[in-house]
């Protein structure tokens, strides 16, 4: 690929930005669960646009009955629903063919994921949507998370709760802006508690079961993460539009399948080498059947492939079918891929196959090659042991042990004064304690303590660890076993609200954190927040380093606490973690003896740089809970730094492609500006010189005349480019002076005539105006060329106002004609460089279209603004042009006499 | 009374081109100098009775030709300079330059200034108790100011202001000059008196104060006496 191809931008990426220019935009309203308050957010939001002042109808919005939601829908216009039969009644549903009638700027349509009822033109309602937009009107509509078709799945396995309701995921890709409307889990709880959450047929039971704070945790992460990853696609959209130099490769186009097994990551690694050989985009996809669950091994190892291939940067996508090489091979023809990448597999998600995966994919792809990746090492899936929970400090053993000599006193207590047929009730006590408290292993040792101290304190004969009788023995080891069950069982549930607890602090934590990052401006600022949250995170010093663009050195962009130098032998751990790939440093296998942990910060398009923790005095490694917690923030981090890097390429850029414009345009401006009185000055002097005789005297003086005003306009047009370059170049001193106004109106007037004007002029200045403090000539200018373009575009029969007043601290100065004024879809532009009126109002090329625009520079160089109007205030027609000026107050004068 | 005797202090040729035929046709003698060095050496020989000196001069710059020139001489001097160089003017103005064209300018313009500076340096060789600008005297020893006849009632500064103008017509004097001389030397840069004042003085003194024609603005620099 040519340098040339590689900087011109996208064509789909363009043809994206084109359609989307016609179409009406749609704004999605996402929230987590039922009862965030989308509706709420949507409808203030439009309240807040229809206070600016916008053509906003309601179409269709659900109030539920609430109070505060109903008083913001009062006041918009709201189209009646329409009645459609269905099974003997009038369903009252959202009304298309009259909202496409009305064709508002905006409509409000609410519950994207609506399905119609039978006999509506569409059978779901983001189907309407899509008409209106396509008609142009603009959509705001709401969405929860679980009706994503892609998440469907996922949602279900996490809530238990299957959601019928379902919208395609390009149609909420299309979206052109999605809004998160978030609530705090607990705080969605209590609004369900006081009957605040509206949830339709759907039973009692199962909105319990919906509602549990883990699932909510779950589900806010998920609308979480799909808001965050379409920031970043919009930016790389921004990108490929803008043209900008990166891995966005045209051609060939790879796709390889991630599947649960040992191999995947290799798979992906070979991917990624076969891509970069082939510059070629590539899409790493899995796909699951569905309603299988996948084992926790598993399910981690195929996050792990596509986290990786995401990190290598490819484009991810994790498919629901049950024909897996049908649905590879649909998505493939989709995408125009032209390689496939797979691994040869025996075990796992290919099992229910009789042929492998890859041999059926050869056997059917078309037109696409084919990669088979075979396993190098004999390891398959080797089952892994569950992993066990910790063993826990003493300090539960103790409880364990006080709890049952705790049971014993009072077991032999209470034998004393009665009967107790089942003091072994009283141990199953003893052993709950620590189980819920400490864990399973103290309570496992509370149950053999219980099973001793019952053998020797109650079961015949006493005192003995002997048992007589069998049946006796047999009641031992029964309670032997129910106690260990209690105690796993409880242990189990103790370990689980812990991990409950600690994941929804992770998720607000994670969630303030991606909500720092998104406001912050570049790289250093993001480096600086992350280094600050990671230490706050492990308690530990954090430091990162980051890569020059070029792919320069490793350096330290931040550190918390601040240090601005590492020593050689991290800074050469840092090195290696940066360039393998890997972590690196105290505690792994790679030079442990320096002083911090590194892992390489991967974003999309590679490697950016390395974060790096600092070992414990102890010389610990971080716990793998702690090292998950580091991944986590670092992917965030990675992820925002190269947003944060893009965004600043994209500026340059724009601000590049700018400068190269205005100059393409200046050229062009001068070139034909410059030679319009060019050509009249040489044509005219010419003319004179040759057949001078034979012009009669009037003419004569006519021909002169000419080459003097044009050589007069040739003086304004340099001094109007030599103002426009200072400008620019920020090179424009102001010699401020106190200005009278009025004399510097009437001196406007004055030199508009000498230049021949043939308005009507009138000057009408407040009485008492104050002086200003302005740079004389520069304001003359801003003055000469407003009146200018007056006299220029508003004929020569019209009449120039030229007013000055005090308005609020503010010097006004207006410039009002009563012409033909200008066209609304040039008003907004008027003040920038190269804007002028039309060609064939008569101008004839005059004017370098540079006035207006040096008018707003000189202006606000003072401080001030510069507005357009037309048709003017108060007239039927004509153009107004108003500068407005801060009021400065003069030093006291010593001696004012009158 | 004899040829009046231009020097024209210019290092571009197309400017002497059409300078000395519009100056010959006017009735002036004219004398081309083409650097500073040669203009102040014919300045000393010829005795010109005006010069046109441009500001941008190979060799020295033309401020120095001023300060120069005025150790000896107080022949008039017309400036010439670019419009979006007030200091330059300014400078000019305070070394002792009498007045200044904006390049480019037209011919007629640059006349009207060599005539008014002639006239006003013949004007100031005999001190005169009455000054006049237009309809205007001003009676400096009786401190009295007449308009067509009669008098106009003016107060003590707005009196020093006009008289200091007058004094000076034919000239551009810049703020500085007047503050200096009117209001004292601590007051050089309340430019915001002259506004106020000058304002008063034209609601007094001028036929039409909208479109003054005794007393001048001079954007950026300074203020003009008519004539």
């Amino acid at each position: 690929m040519s340098a040339e191809e590689a900087q011109r931008a996208s064509p789909e990426a363009l043809l994206a930005a084109a359609e989307r220019e016609t179409r009406g935009k749609l704004r999605i309203f996402l929230g987590a669960a039922p009862g965030v308050g989308k509706t709420y957010a949507m409808l203030s939001a439009a309240r807040a646009a229809k206070v600016a002042g916008g053509d906003i109808v309601i179409g269709l919005v659900e109030t539920h009955g609430r109070a505060e939601t109903e008083a913001l829908v009062e006041g918009f216009e709201v189209l009646p629903r329409r009645g459609i039969a269905y099974r003997g009644r009038l369903v009252p549903e959202f009304d298309l063919e009259a909202a496409l009638r009305r064709r508002p700027r905006l409509l409000l349509v609410d519950e994207y994921a609506h399905s119609n009822v039978e006999g509506s033109r569409h059978p779901k309602r983001w189907q309407d949507v899509q008409e209106l937009l396509a008609a142009g009107i603009d959509v705001w509509t709401t969405l929860n998370i679980q009706h994503v078709e892609s998440l469907n799945d996922v949602v279900q396995r996490i809530t238990g709760v299957r959601v019928r309701e379902t919208v395609p995921d390009t149609a909420l890709q299309k979206a052109d802006e999605v809004i998160l409307v978030d609530l705090p889990s607990d705080e969605l709880i209590r609004r369900l508690a006081d009957g605040k959450v509206y949830v339709e047929d759907t039973a009692t039971r199962a909105v319990q079961s919906f509602f549990k704070p883990s699932n909510l945790t779950a589900l806010r992460e998920l609308a979480l993460r799909q808001v965050a990853a379409r920031v970043d696609s919009d930016l790389v959209e921004r990108m490929q539009g803008s043209a900008i130099g990166g891995p966005w490769a045209a051609g060939e186009r790879l796709l390889v399948c991630v599947g649960p097994d040992v191999a995947a990551e290799r798979v992906v690694r070979e991917a990624k080498r076969l891509a970069d050989l082939l510059d070629a985009t590539w899409f790493a996809v899995t796909v699951e059947r569905p309603g299988r669950i996948l084992p926790a091994r598993e399910r981690q190892r195929l996050d792990a492939g596509m986290r990786l291939a995401e990190s290598l940067g490819a484009e991810t996508h994790s498919l629901v079918a049950a024909d897996i090489p049908t649905e590879l091979l649909r998505f493939a023809r989709f995408e125009n891929v032209t390689q496939i990448v797979i691994g040869k597999a025996r075990r796992g998600w290919l099992r229910p196959f009789r042929t492998s995966l890859s041999d059926a994919l050869v056997e059917r792809a078309d037109g696409v090659s084919i990669h088979v990746i075979t396993a190098d090492s004999p390891e398959t899936s080797r089952r892994g042991w569950p992993s066990l929970p910790p063993v826990g400090p003493a300090a539960g053993y103790a409880v364990a042990a006080l709890c049952v000599a705790a049971a014993t006193l009072i077991g032999l207590a209470l034998t004393q004064l009665v009967a107790l047929p089942n003091v072994s009730m009283l141990y199953l006590l003893a052993v709950l304690v620590p189980a819920i408290r400490h864990g399973v292993w103290p309570a496992i040792f509370g149950s053999a303590l219980s099973f001793l101290a019952y053998n020797f304190f109650f079961i015949d004969p006493v005192n003995t660890f002997t048992v007589a009788r069998p049946h006796e023995l047999l009641a031992l080891v029964i309670f032997l076993i129910i106690a260990v069950l209690i105690s796993a069982i409880a242990g189990r549930a103790r370990e689980q609200t812990r991990m409950a607890a600690l994941r929804t602090r992770a998720t607000r934590r994670l969630y303030e954190f991606t909500r720092k990052l998104s406001a912050l401006p570049d790289a250093p600022s993001v480096a600086e927040a992350t280094a600050a949250e990671i230490q706050g995170a492990l308690g530990r010093s954090c430091v990162i380093l980051l890569a020059g663009t070029q792919g320069g050195e490793l350096g330290v962009a931040a550190a918390w606490p601040p240090e601005d130098r590492l020593d050689t032998a991290s800074m050469t751990a840092a090195r290696w973690a940066f360039d393998h790939g890997e972590a690196a440093g105290a505690g792994t296998g790679t030079l442990p003896s320096a002083p911090w942990f590194f892992l390489p910060l991967a974003g999309a398009g590679g490697r950016i740089g390395v974060v790096g923790v600092e070992r414990m005095p102890g010389g610990a490694a971080l716990d793998s809970e702690g090292e998950a917690v580091l991944e986590t923030l670092s992917d965030q981090a990675a992820a925002a730094l190269v947003r944060a890097r893009l965004s600043t390429e994209v500026v340059s850029a724009r601000t590049a492609a700018e400068t190269e414009r205005v100059r393409n345009i200046l050229l062009a401006s001068i070139s034909h500006d410059f030679r319009t009185p060019l050509a009249s000055i040489l044509g005219a002097a010419t003319s004179l010189i040759d057949y001078g005789g034979d012009i009669p005297e009037a003419e004569r003086r006519d021909l002169l005349n000419q080459m003097r005003e044009e050589a007069e306009h040739l003086d304004i047009m340099v001094r109007n480019l030599l103002s426009m370059t200072r400008l620019e170049a920020g090179a424009l001193d102001l010699r401020r002076d106190w200005i009278d106004v009025v004399e510097m109106l009437n001196r406007a007037v004055s030199t508009a005539r000498k230049r021949g004007a043939p308005q009507r002029f009138a000057v009408t200045p407040a009485p008492d105006l104050p002086l200003i403090f302005a740079d004389q000539s520069l304001m003359d200018q801003v003055l000469g060329n407003i009146v200018g373009n007056a006299v220029r575009y508003a004929g020569p029969g019209a009449r120039i106002v030229l007013s000055a007043t005090v308005i609020d601290a503010q010097m006004v100065i207006a410039v009002t004609d009563d012409g033909p004024g200008i066209p609304p879809e040039t008003l907004p532009h008027v003040f920038e460089k190269f804007v002028r009126a039309a060609r064939e109002a008569g101008d004839g090329g005059n004017g370098s279209g540079l006035g207006l625009a040096i008018a707003k520079g000189i202006v606000e160089a003072h401080g001030g603004t510069v507005a357009a109007r037309s048709p003017a205030p108060g007239q039927p027609r004509g153009t107004r042009i108003a500068i407005r000026l801060p009021l400065d107050t003069p030093p006291a004068m010593e001696e004012r006499e009158r | 009374m004899s040829i009046l005797r231009v020097l024209v202090i210019d290092d571009e040729p197309a400017i002497h081109r059409f300078m000395g035929p519009a100056l010959t046709a006017n009735g002036y003698e004219t004398l081309r100098a083409d650097n500073g060095a040669d203009g102040l050496a014919l300045a000393a020989t010829r005795q010109p009775d005006v010069i046109v000196l441009d500001l941008g001069l190979p060799d020295m710059d033309g401020k120095e030709v001023i300060r120069r020139l005025r150790t000896w001489s107080d022949v008039p001097v017309v400036v010439l300079s670019a419009r979006d160089r007030e200091i330059e003017k300014i400078e000019a103005l305070d070394l002792g330059a009498d007045d200044f064209v904006n390049k480019p300018f037209g011919m007629g313009e640059l006349m009207a200034r060599l005539r008014a500076a002639l006239r006003h340096h013949i004007q100031s060789k005999g001190e005169t108790p009455v000054l006049k600008i237009g309809e205007v005297e001003i009676d400096v020893p009786r401190h009295r100011v007449m308009r067509g006849g009669e008098e106009v009632k003016l107060t003590r500064k707005e009196f020093d202001l006009i008289a200091f103008l007058a004094r000076h017509a034919g000239k551009v004097v810049t703020h500085r000059q007047i503050l200096k001389e009117v209001w004292g030397p601590a007051h050089e840069h309340d430019t915001q008196y002259l506004r106020v004042y000058i304002g008063q003085l034209r609601a007094k003194l001028e036929a039409d104060p909208a479109n003054p024609a005794l007393v001048i603005t001079e954007p950026g620099v300074g203020y003009r006496t008519g004539d």
